[in-house]
């Protein structure tokens, strides 16, 4: 059995002009950009480029134009998000509105919810975060407690989210919870979409340990949400989970999100390494290209219809081993000044704490590699 | 898959799969039958016609083979002396990496050398033979020039770059072939009362196993596509150094979860971690291609590497 049969790459249209057009944006405005905001740039913020981005078409990029979307190609999108990645360009605004929840609300979401959000975030004006783990409640998602109770006036919710992305820079989150009194696991769970500012919720930081505030804690207190703020069916919030994070684990970010640092490097090092710097870096990118070839690849099966659950997993799992080697390699290989100012002192001292966090974002190595297992019939 | 390349492959299976445990004088002469080394030579020139997807297509069943005799030595051969406008002397041709050794050298009834842009091909008799034995215990033959080529010709191939090809292509299969062998392992060697592939850690090494597989596949596809797009330098080099990789973390796995069973000379796993361990120091060691592709990347500057990684992908979008 040939575990990864490689997909051809093939979108439609002028790819070298939409590569033109992204980086076009990105000189615009990355003379605001500091080498640590274009480090791990999908949780980097910049409103004015969140909107340019939309201004410009690049949001929303595969919905409908109905609602604000403009109806190009999955891997057309795909180009779009490897250029951000590649230049390190502040995304974190708009990222999970883009990626994930506005792709589920135009699959699932009622026609009002689509109107309600989709526009704004094809503007890179409304922005939007996930609310899935709890306090109890990391890896095994199926064991959500938060608790929506039907009522005649809506739907009340109790409760807590935690390490939710961006919460406080969202206008809503699209939160897994339990609707049906007493199930277990997988059962009885559902979406809804829920401002942020609706009365009862409070947000509140958590520090991780580079400095940065992106993760959150939400509480939610006898939270009243309209009926209509489920999306998709009740009690298919599983199913519709699941097949959100498949898009999750099969993006270019898996594998890009630390290129800064690789560039930062070649530009520090020069056109004439050493043998020994030339190695590492043509190891490094040895890995990258290959990352590449495989996330393009499984990438277009996506785009072909197939669900490559197995590969999205292997791309992820290697992709993440990858990026946590990169600060590290780059540490023993060099005399970089971690208190220095430069722009690989920076990046460097900043991956190598933030690289922890990598194996934790949409599934740690052991999870992945179960998802393999499994795939391989092993479990 | 092209109509054509169907074909070869449905060809190639039921070949290899009678050569997989036959000797170097058993298979040789049905490889010679089956026209192997035509592959790259067009059609209008009596060859078949093929491309460097055929040709992966090709080497992968005969790493997943085990084959052993040379098919992807001739097919290289033939191709640089057609290209060269040198007519192919009969019986086998091998060629001759940069560090002199030969690939089945002994057995050569000619052999082709690409020194400072110029192809020479020698025959028989213009060369002596020191021999050596790859890892694998196959022909890894020194090669000592003792007479005048029969012919040269100016080329600009790589040689040692589509030997790396080659036997990344070949590798693709093997590491299946290990793969397959390792999944069927745990799946039936029961220890503490229940089979191996029911422990997590097992599970664990297994899907690592998994990933560098499928990284060597991967990366053997895309060289094929860019070898077919006429300039493969970047990715052969990204791609050779990549298998090093894989075989580094996938070989001691495949050993790890058959314990003694696959030590043994009869057991069939060591047929491919053998040729497997042998490739990844053939035609360019990793560090070799490393420091190739550092360099390339240095030149390029950092964000010009993005571009020209870019680029390269961009330019098979027909």
């Amino acid at each position: 059995m040939q575990i990864f049969p490689l997909h051809p790459f093939r979108p439609q249209g002028d790819i070298p002009a939409l590569r033109q057009q992204v980086r076009a944006l990105v000189a615009e405005h990355e003379h605001r950009w500091t080498p640590l905001q274009r480090a791990n740039c999908w949780f980097s913020f910049d409103p004015e480029f969140s909107r340019a981005m939309g201004a410009a078409g690049l949001l929303g990029m595969t919905w409908p134009k109905q609602y604000g979307g403009h109806e190009r190609t999955m891997l057309e999108r795909y180009v779009v998000l490897e250029e951000l990645l590649a230049a390190g360009a502040p995304a974190g605004l708009h990222w999970i509105a883009d990626r994930q929840t506005g792709a589920l609300l135009v699959r699932y979401g009622t026609e009002a919810q689509r109107e309600k959000y989709l526009p704004g975030m094809a503007r890179g004006e409304i922005y939007a975060c996930i609310g899935l783990s709890e306090p109890n409640s990391g890896s095994d998602l199926a064991s959500v407690r938060t608790f929506a109770k039907k009522t005649n006036e809506g739907w009340l919710v109790n409760g807590q989210k935690v390490w939710t992305s961006g919460a406080h820079k969202s206008h809503a989150a699209l939160t897994l919870l339990r609707t049906e009194e007493g199930s277990e696991r997988q059962q009885g769970l559902s979406q809804l979409m829920i401002d942020l500012d609706t009365p009862g919720i409070t947000i509140r930081p958590i520090i991780d340990m580079t400095g940065t505030h992106h993760f959150n804690e939400i509480f939610f207190e006898d939270v009243l949400l309209p009926h209509d703020a489920l999306v998709g069916v009740e009690g298919q919030g599983w199913r519709q989970v699941t097949a959100e994070l498949a898009l999750e684990r099969s993006g270019p970010e898996r594998y890009l999100s630390s290129h800064v640092l690789l560039v930062a490097l070649i530009d520090a090092i020069g056109p004439n390494p050493a043998d020994e710097i030339a190695e590492l870096i043509g190891r490094l990118t040895a890995e990258m290209w290959t990352l590449r070839q495989m996330s393009m690849s499984t990438a277009a099966k996506l785009d072909a219809g197939e669900d490559p659950i197995v590969e999205a997993a292997i791309v992820k799992d290697l992709g993440n081993a990858y990026e946590q080697a990169l600060p590290r390699l780059v540490q023993a290989a060099t005399d970089t000044d971690l208190a220095g100012s430069s722009a690989l002192s920076q990046l460097l001292a900043y991956y190598l704490l933030a690289a922890p966090s990598f194996s934790l974002r949409g599934g740690t190595p052991e999870v992945l590699r179960g998802i393999i297992a499994k795939g391989l019939g092993l479990r | 898959m092209s109509e054509n390349r169907q074909l070869l492959v449905e060809m190639a299976e039921g070949l290899f799969a009678d050569l997989a445990t036959a000797s170097f004088e058993d298979a040789a002469p049905r490889l010679a039958e089956a026209g192997f080394a035509t592959l790259l030579i067009p059609a209008d020139q009596g060859g078949f016609g093929g491309d460097w997807g055929d040709v992966l297509a090709v080497l992968r069943l005969a790493g997943l083979n085990a084959v052993a005799a040379p098919v992807a030595e001739p097919i290289i051969a033939h191709a640089l002396l057609a290209q060269a406008g040198i007519a192919a002397p009969e019986g086998l041709v091998t060629f001759v990496a940069a560090n002199g050794r030969a690939p089945f050298g002994r057995h050569a009834d000619a052999v082709v050398m690409v020194r400072d842009g110029t192809l020479s091909l020698y025959a028989n008799g213009a060369f002596a033979v020191e021999e050596g034995a790859s890892l694998a215990g196959e022909p890894s033959d020194l090669i000592k020039l003792a007479g005048e080529p029969t012919a040269t010709a100016p080329c600009a191939a790589n040689l040692d770059g589509l030997g790396a090809f080659a036997r990344l292509a070949q590798a693709s299969g093997a590491m299946e072939a290990a793969f397959t062998l390792a999944i069927d392992h745990v799946n039936t060697r029961v220890q503490f009362g229940r089979t191996l592939a029911k422990f997590q850690a097992v599970q664990q090494a297994l899907a690592e196993f998994s990933e560098e597989a499928a990284a060597v596949d991967a990366a053997a596809a895309a060289c094929a596509a860019a070898l077919d797009a006429g300039d493969a330098e970047f990715e052969i080099a990204a791609g050779k150094y990549r298998l090093g990789l894989a075989v580094d973390r996938a070989v001691p796995i495949a050993h790890r979860v058959h314990g003694a069973i696959g030590f043994t000379i009869e057991y069939a796993l060591n047929r491919y971690t053998r040729r497997l361990m042998h490739w990844r120091s053939e035609f360019g060691s990793d560090a070799h291609w490393a420091r190739v592709l550092g360099r390339k990347a240095a030149g390029l500057g950092g964000h010009g590497l993005w571009r020209e990684v870019a680029a390269r992908t961009d330019r098979l979008i027909a």
